[in-house]
């Protein structure tokens, strides 16, 4: 698992989304991420302090490459940004749906 | 594992297993090209709602959610 910051996991994303186009698929997951890196404690001793904010764990792979970063709530609009430009070029193979002619405009032409 | 046929129902769905239990729910959405479909799946480990995407408008949606969720998930409470 790789950790990457929010603009080269997108562009190795794009990689990712290319080489899974021919005969494979790739995954993105998302989770809410308290920024502790370690287990719960046992009982009897003292639990892990409550973060003041949460973060936004991103995660990707295809087949056995795995990719991950963090997003911070301030980084939350851009990356979405870019995530959605990244939706639109590489989510391309979904069926297009022919759009029904309203009846008015069937009238007028 | 069922999928849900219906969209607003899967939105429904997940947005309240999600606000039930933020810390343990996951978010996956899957891209097969060869299949031309996005597979969007939430769990919290016991439950599961999927929903299947074949067609373009789908895709929209799909944005909106993730947004949605990912605005949820990093934030302050």
């Amino acid at each position: 698992m790789v950790l990457l910051d929010n603009s080269s996991f997108i562009l190795r994303l794009e990689k990712i989304a290319n080489n899974a186009r021919n005969d494979s698929s790739f995954t993105v997951t998302f989770k809410r991420y308290d920024g502790h890196d370690r287990p719960e404690p046992r009982e009897g001793r003292p639990p892990l302090a409550k973060p003041s904010t949460y973060m936004c764990l991103m995660r990707a792979q295809c087949k056995s490459k795995k990719i991950s970063t963090v997003l911070r709530q301030e980084d939350v609009p851009t990356m979405m940004a870019m995530y959605s430009q990244f939706m639109k070029s590489k989510m391309d193979g979904l069926k297009r749906v022919k759009k029904v002619k309203s009846k008015a405009k069937i009238a007028k032409g | 594992m069922v999928f849900v046929k219906n969209w607003e129902d899967f939105e429904i769905a997940a947005e309240n297993m999600y606000m039930a239990n933020p810390q343990n729910c996951r978010y996956t959405m899957k891209y097969v090209h060869s299949k031309g479909h996005i597979l969007l799946k939430m769990t919290d480990n016991v439950k599961c709602v999927q929903y299947k995407a074949e067609n373009m408008p789908d895709l929209k949606k799909i944005e909106k959610i993730t947004s949605n969720l990912v605005g949820h998930m990093a934030s302050k409470e």
